[in-house]
């Protein structure tokens, strides 16, 4: 029995795949890929598989983890190659190695949004502006109805970028069991700031840290 | 390919990946190769459709030909339907994203009569029109229906260009091979009408013509143009030699039913005088039992799924279940596969099978007696008997079980206020039986009675019958109601007038087209929904065309009469059918076919005896 943890992509029409949808796709294509996968013991065995951090719906991914566990040690191209000829068009795993680091060891994710506004000459002192505002304040849904919340101080910014007509934001983001923002959440704040339409022609998560942002593995 | 314009809203709609193509399993061509293209419509949204054995089946047999492309097409769920109508997104196939009315075929699947209006939507969302007529003479798109609702295509056959009658392994090919040929002719649309209605299956209703008696009863239906005046449906006699696809495509979103299933057999022996399929996919025929391991374990091999279903009217009737059984459950269990059941009839059925099973070990037991006293259950001729009922139920409740599910249905032909009761005491029968047992299980013991309203359909022998009335059926429910005693007995009796319309829809003749016209018109679409199921419209609808629902609904229909499908031939003969018929007045029951031939002649297609 041996662990594996497996960094994959999640990129094109698979990002419109639910977090709950991918368990159920990555379980098939794991018994389609022949690998000897591990099955919990007891009356109703699964096999196991654990997503240490979510992704939401509509947001790419080229760092996307999953853990699973085989009954037997395999080199790791095969388990790679095994894997991928399964997988559907935009998921693609890209390593596998040992977990190092647990699920709650994760604190942030860095995200890479793509922007246009055809209709916003300068576009990116408009996302400098919106970013430099005081406090930047969204609705969040709890239980007990709305409520207002300050996202700016969980906004780590590392870089702005205009190329062309599309505007590139670099951004960090708390991530993990102690407090998480989607990126997504970003965006809507910031197409509700513009008079002017603004399209996210992209959101893709480009890291997923650990402490003092370091690399989780 | 995703159309961008759809892909731009993606993100403001349900379920996006109902609207994505892209799944594994999913059959894309190179449409330069391809000369016929055929979008496979399933008449409701993409989470029901993609459940269906039979577009599985069809999708897989017509990609296999290398110049012949099928693709698939669901119904939107509302909101993507608001965007599409907005942004004037024709609507499109999933495969190439492509629109749908540029294809050689539009072919929709009728499983049933409520998806109705869903088709004038899907047509009209897709830009082509909606009537026939209007189609002009251009081949293309030919807009095709086939399925179990095919038996009576009347009261949708202005929608239509053509029918496919029966079992459409072999004709489905056929039909597109003479497409293929005549569009390379040039033909026209009525001359390729014309030329497919000479294909054994295929009916064309513009070459039908339907008078009417001052009453409102069919007086005749009249061929044109050499058409044929029986049309029969067409059958598979060799089960093991048919086709069957060993890997199909598999959503990421779960469907309704979210496993990989093998067809055991087709036809039914029972002859349950309420069940329509029961006789419309008669003869009885079976796979034997190594194909039907073969591809079970091909088809979870294929497709990754931990869930297979044995499928079927009545899974348990195979000559060789049990060997199916043992040889499947050494592979599932092995490789880790719920082997499921839906259709079984425990009763003959020994204990260990029945711990194997997933359907009951899920689900509780659910047992469907569809009627509370033997004298009724005579009458529909459920072979069912209270003795079987309690000892199965003995045996679930010696195995730890404490929930029964009992499934009835009200307003059968002949049933008094004595069957209604009966209904009540049986469930109290199974609560006295879990409480005289010494060793019972510890958990609560529920009883849950479920009643449906009765809706006769054609070619069952209670074609001829009324359906009961909404008012008399609240009448006995609060009669059912009264006589349960036990707080154990859980009823939930649904009323609603989805089943007079279904009655109407099941049974009407060609002026229900518009009537069916006026109600999507006036926004009736996803009438299986509830939350959309909208009655004023469709009985303003009725007024508009001065039709009367109960005229097709609550009459009682006598044997001479003509019935709007009597020019459609599911080879049981009508003759049975009212033998059958006078038998249930009588409450006199027929044997299974295994046991004894009835001689309802759907063996003619076999040219020997069934057994
Ligand atoms: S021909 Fe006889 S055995 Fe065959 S389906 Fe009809 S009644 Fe049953």
């Amino acid at each position: 029995m041996k662990d594996y943890r497996i960094i994959f992509e999640k990129k094109g029409i698979s990002k419109y795949i639910s977090h709950l949808d991918l368990n159920r796709c990555m379980i098939r294509a794991i018994r389609r890929s022949g690998l000897p996968a591990w099955y919990t013991e007891g009356f109703h065995p699964h096999l196991y598989l654990m997503f240490p951090l979510a992704l939401s719906l509509g947001t790419e991914s080229i760092c996307e983890v999953m853990d699973f566990r085989l009954t037997e040690e395999l080199p790791p191209e095969e388990i790679l190659e095994k894997l991928n000829s399964a997988l559907p068009d935009g998921l693609h795993a890209v390593s596998v190695g040992e977990p190092h680091m647990q699920a709650t060891d994760i604190t942030a994710a860095e995200y890479l949004v793509k922007l246009s506004a055809p209709e916003i000459p300068d576009l990116k002192s408009v996302l400098e502006n919106f970013l430099n505002q005081p406090e930047i304040l969204i609705q969040k849904k709890t239980k007990k109805g709305l409520k207002e919340i300050d996202i700016k101080p969980m906004l780590t910014i590392k870089n702005i970028d205009m190329q062309e007509q599309n505007l590139f934001l670099t951004a960090i983001l708390p991530a993990g069991n102690d407090g998480n923002l989607n990126i997504n959440v970003l965006t809507d704040a910031f197409q509700n700031y513009a008079d002017k339409p603004i399209f996210i022609k992209s959101a893709c998560r480009t890291k997923i840290f650990s402490e003092n942002y370091q690399d989780f593995f | 390919m995703l159309n961008p314009a759809i892909e731009a809203h993606l993100l403001d709609v349900q379920k996006p990946s109902r609207y994505t193509g892209g799944e594994i399993g999913q059959i894309v061509k190179d449409k330069s190769d391809i000369a016929v293209r055929f979008a496979f419509c399933f008449p409701d949204i993409y989470d029901v459709g993609m459940s269906h054995l039979g577009m599985k089946i069809l999708y897989s047999l017509i990609n296999e030909r290398e110049n012949y492309w099928c693709e698939r097409v669901f119904a939107p769920w509302p909101d993507m339907e608001e965007i599409m109508r907005q942004e004037h997104i024709l609507l499109y196939a999933l495969e190439s994203g492509d629109e749908i009315r540029n294809f050689d075929f539009i072919g929709f699947t009728l499983q049933y009569e409520m998806s109705y209006t869903n088709i004038l939507n899907m047509l009209d969302l897709a830009g082509v029109p909606v009537l026939q007529k209007d189609r002009g003479e251009q081949i293309f798109p030919l807009v095709v229906g086939g399925g179990p609702c095919a038996c009576n295509p009347e009261p949708i056959a202005d929608f239509f260009d053509l029918f496919i009658l029966g079992e459409g392994e072999e004709v489905n090919l056929e039909l597109m091979d003479l497409y293929h040929k005549m569009h390379q002719e040039h033909a026209s649309r009525s001359e390729f009408l014309k030329a497919a209605a000479q294909i054994e299956g295929i009916y064309v209703p513009s070459l039908y013509e339907t008078a009417y008696h001052p009453d409102g009863t069919v007086k005749s239906i009249t061929p044109l143009e050499h058409a044929p005046e029986k049309i029969t449906k067409r059958v598979i006699t060799d089960m093991n030699q048919v086709y069957y696809p060993e890997q199909v495509v598999i959503p990421f979103i779960e469907p309704i039913h979210d496993r990989v299933s093998v067809e055991v057999l087709r036809g039914c022996i029972r002859g349950c005088r309420f069940c329509q399929a029961g006789f419309l996919y008669r003869p009885f025929r079976e796979k034997s039992a190594e194909t039907v391991c073969r591809q079970g374990v091909a088809l979870c091999e294929n497709s990754g799924y931990d869930e297979l279903s044995l499928s079927s009217l009545s899974t348990s009737d195979h000559s060789q279940i049990e060997q199916i059984l043992d040889k499947l459950l050494e592979y599932t269990e092995q490789e880790h596969v719920n082997l499921s059941l839906p259709s079984l009839r425990i009763d003959n059925f020994s204990k260990s099978v029945l711990d194997k099973v997933t359907t009951i070990r899920k689900s509780g037991l659910t047992f469907a007696p569809e009627a509370g006293t033997q004298r009724l259950r005579d009458v529909i001729n459920k072979n069912v008997t209270e003795e079987e009922v309690m000892r199965t139920c003995k045996i679930a409740f010696e195995g730890g079980y404490t929930t029964v599910k009992l499934y009835f249905m009200m307003g059968l032909p002949t049933e008094t206020d004595e069957d209604i009761i009966g209904i009540a005491d049986l469930a109290q029968k199974v609560v006295n039986l879990f409480y005289d047992m010494p060793d019972r299980a510890k958990g609560k013991l529920q009883v849950s009675i479920s009643t449906a309203t009765f809706v006769p359909k054609p070619f069952t022998p209670f074609e001829f019958e009324p359906q009961t009335e909404k008012a008399e059926i609240l009448r006995k429910q609060q009669i059912l109601k009264k006589a349960i005693k036990s707080k154990k007995i859980k009823a939930s009796m649904h009323i609603s007038d989805v089943s007079q319309m279904e009655a109407v829809l099941a049974r009407g003749d060609r002026r229900i087209c518009s009537v069916i016209y006026d109600a999507w018109k006036s926004g009736c679409k996803l009438d299986s929904w509830e939350e959309f199921f909208d009655a004023s419209r469709w009985y303003a609808a009725f007024e508009k065309n001065h039709l009367d629902p109960s005229f097709y609904a609550n009459r009682t229909r006598s044997y001479e009469e003509l019935m709007p499908w009597d020019h459609i031939d599911y080879l049981v003969s009508k003759k049975f059918l009212i033998w059958e018929n006078q038998k249930a007045h009588a409450a006199q029951t027929t044997p299974p076919c295994r046991e004894y031939c009835a001689g309802c002649g759907a063996n003619q297609c076999l040219g020997r005896p069934c057994f």
